[in-house]
C-alpha cells in the first residue's frame, strides 16, 4: 500500500491555478526527486502532502488518513510527517536541544530528560552533538539546517518532506546537507524533495518527478528520465540546471 | 477656613500617590487580561472573532476614557446599580487598557515570522501550543518598551479618576487646593510627583527600545 497517494490534485489562489489534476502515489522506502523551475507549483505540492496548503479538489492520503478531511486529526498526522524548510525556520529563541525537544515534550507529553536523550541521538545523526547547547544565531547555515533536519527526525516520521533545503545554503555548505540526506536515504526512509541538486537526484531518487505548468511533466525512474527526457520541457530545464 | 500649604499637605500628596499607583496596577492587571484576549483573537485563524475584536478596539479607542468613567459611575447609578468609584474606575480603565494593550500586543505577535507558526505546525504542535512555546516568547521581546511606555500613559490617565470622587493624587490635590488656595503651588508638586512616577519608567522604556533594536 502506498504511503502517499495523490489523486487528482487541484489547487488554486483565486483565479491562478497552481497544481491541474496532479497524482502521484508513493510507495514506503521510496526517495522521490521532484524537479522543475520556480512557479511551477513543486513546493506548493509538498506543502498541501502535510496539509500547510489546502487543495480545492482531489484527495491527499497519508499513512491511511486523508489530509484535510474533518475526521483527520492533521496534528497528529503532522507528527509522522516530517517537513524542513528552504529557511531552516529553527524558533531561534530556543537552544539546539529546545528545538528539538519542544514538538516531543508538548504533543507527546514525553519528560524533558527522554526527550533530551532523543535529540543527542539525533544530533548525532546529523553530526552536531557537540552543538546540543547552542543558539541557533550561533551555528552557520547549513548546521542550522542540519538541526532543522534532526529536530524532524526526532518526531519519528514515517515521511519526510524537504522543500529546497539546500537553496539559501552557500556552495561549500550544501555538501554536508546531502550527506545528511545521503545517510537517510540509505536507513532506509520515504522521502520526497523538492531539488535543484540533480545530481543527488541522480543518485539517490528512485524516482524523479519533473513539474511544468502545475502539472506533473514527466516521471519515471531517476537514472533513466534524466538521461534521456522525453518532453522538450524537461530537455530545457536539465539543459538550464546543469550549466 | 484658609490655612497655609505646608509640608504637611505634601506628604498628604505623597500618600495618595498610593491610590494612583494602587488603580495603575488594578488597571494594568484588568487592561491586560482584557489586552491578551483580544491580541489572540486577533491572530487565531476564525474570522467573525478577529472581527469581534477589531469592533471592540475601534469602540474603544473610538471613546474618552472619562466617558466610559461616566458611563460606569453615573450610568450604572441611574439603572439600580449604584457601583463605588472604585470599582467604576476599575472597570472604564479595564476596557480602556484592554484596548490598547490589546493592539500593542497583536502587533507584536504579528510581527513574528508565519514562517515560525508554520514550523510549529509543522511538528504536530496546536494553534494555542504553537502561540505558547513559539510566538509568544519572542514577541514578549517586542511587546515591553511599548508596554511600559503604556505604564507611563496609564499612570498620567489615572487622573482622570478624580472626577468621580475617585481620591487619588489629583483630587487629593483638588481638596488641598480647596482648603489652601494655593493651585499653582500645589498642582506644580502633583504635577512633579507624576513626573517621579512617570521619568524612571520612560527612560526604562527606552532603554528597552533600544536593548531590542541592538538585539534584533
Amino acid at each position: 500500500m502506498p504511503l502517499v497517494e495523490i489523486t487528482s490534485v487541484t489547487k488554486r489562489y483565486g483565479s491562478l491555478t497552481v497544481l491541474d489534476d496532479v497524482s502521484l502515489n508513493v510507495e514506503p522506502g521510496e526517495i522521490i526527486a521532484v524537479i522543475g523551475r520556480s512557479g511551477s507549483g513543486k513546493s506548493t505540492l509538498l506543502r498541501c502532502i502535510n496539509g500547510l496548503e489546502p487543495i480545492q479538489a482531489g484527495r491527499i492520503v497519508v499513512d491511511g488518513e486523508t489530509v484535510g478531511d474533518k475526521a483527520t486529526d492533521l496534528r497528529r498526522l503532522r507528527q509522522r510527517v516530517g517537513i524542513v524548510f528552504q529557511s531552516y525556520n529553527l524558533f531561534p529563541h530556543l537552544s539546539v536541544a529546545r528545538n528539538i525537544t519542544l514538538a516531543p515534550t508538548v504533543t507527546k507529553g514525553m519528560s524533558e530528560a527522554a526527550a533530551r536523550e532523543i535529540a543527542r541521538d539525533v544530533l548525532q545523526r546529523v553530526g552536531l552533538e557537540d552543538k546540543i547547547d547552542a543558539y541557533p544565531d550561533q551555528l552557520s547555515g547549513g548546521q542550522q539546517q542540519r538541526v532543522a533536519i534532526a529536530r524532524s527526525l526526532a518526531m519519528q516520521p514515517k515521511l519526510m518532506l524537504f522543500d529546497e533545503i539546500t537553496s539559501a545554503l552557500d556552495p561549500e555548505l550544501t555538501g554536508e546537507v546531502l550527506k545528511v540526506l545521503e545517510d537517510m536515504a540509505r536507513s532506509g526512509m520515504t522521502m520526497i524533495l523538492v531539488t535543484h541538486e540533480i545530481g543527488f537526484a541522480r543518485r539517490f531518487g528512485s524516482r524523479v518527478v519533473f513539474m511544468h505548468a502545475g502539472r506533473i511533466w514527466e516521471e519515471g525512474r531517476a537514472d533513466t528520465t534524466l538521461a534521456a527526457p522525453r518532453t522538450a520541457e524537461l530537455e530545457t530545464f536539465l539543459g538550464a540546471v546543469l550549466h | 477656613m484658609i490655612r497655609e500649604f505646608g509640608w504637611i499637605d505634601v506628604l498628604y500628596l505623597i500618600a495618595a500617590m498610593r491610590w494612583t499607583l494602587l488603580l495603575t496596577a488594578v488597571a494594568f492587571l484588568g487592561g491586560g487580561a482584557v489586552g491578551l484576549v483580544i491580541a489572540v483573537l486577533r491572530v487565531q485563524p476564525f474570522a467573525p472573532l478577529r472581527w469581534l475584536a477589531v469592533g471592540y478596539v475601534q469602540v474603544v479607542q473610538g471613546t474618552p476614557l472619562l466617558v466610559w468613567l461616566f458611563v460606569f459611575y453615573f450610568g450604572l447609578a441611574i439603572v439600580g446599580l449604584p457601583v463605588l468609584p472604585w470599582i467604576a474606575a476599575a472597570l472604564a480603565f479595564s476596557i480602556y487598557g484592554g484596548a490598547f494593550l490589546g493592539e500593542i500586543w497583536r502587533g507584536a505577535l504579528q510581527a513574528i515570522p508565519k514562517t515560525q507558526w508554520e514550523a510549529g505546525a509543522a511538528l504536530g504542535l496546536g494553534f494555542g501550543e504553537q502561540l505558547r512555546w513559539i510566538i509568544v516568547p519572542q514577541a514578549v521581546r517586542i511587546a515591553t518598551p511599548p508596554t511600559v511606555g503604556f505604564l507611563v500613559q496609564l499612570i498620567k490617565n489615572t487622573s482622570l479618576a478624580a472626577t468621580i470622587g475617585f481620591v487619588e493624587l489629583t483630587r487629593e490635590g483638588q481638596l488641598t487646593t480647596a482648603s489652601t488656595f494655593r493651585p499653582f503651588a500645589v498642582y506644580m508638586t502633583v504635577a512633579f510627583l507624576y513626573f517621579l512616577l512617570c521619568f524612571p519608567l520612560s527612560q526604562w522604556s527606552h532603554r528597552l527600545e533600544r536593548k531590542a533594536h541592538a538585539a534584533g
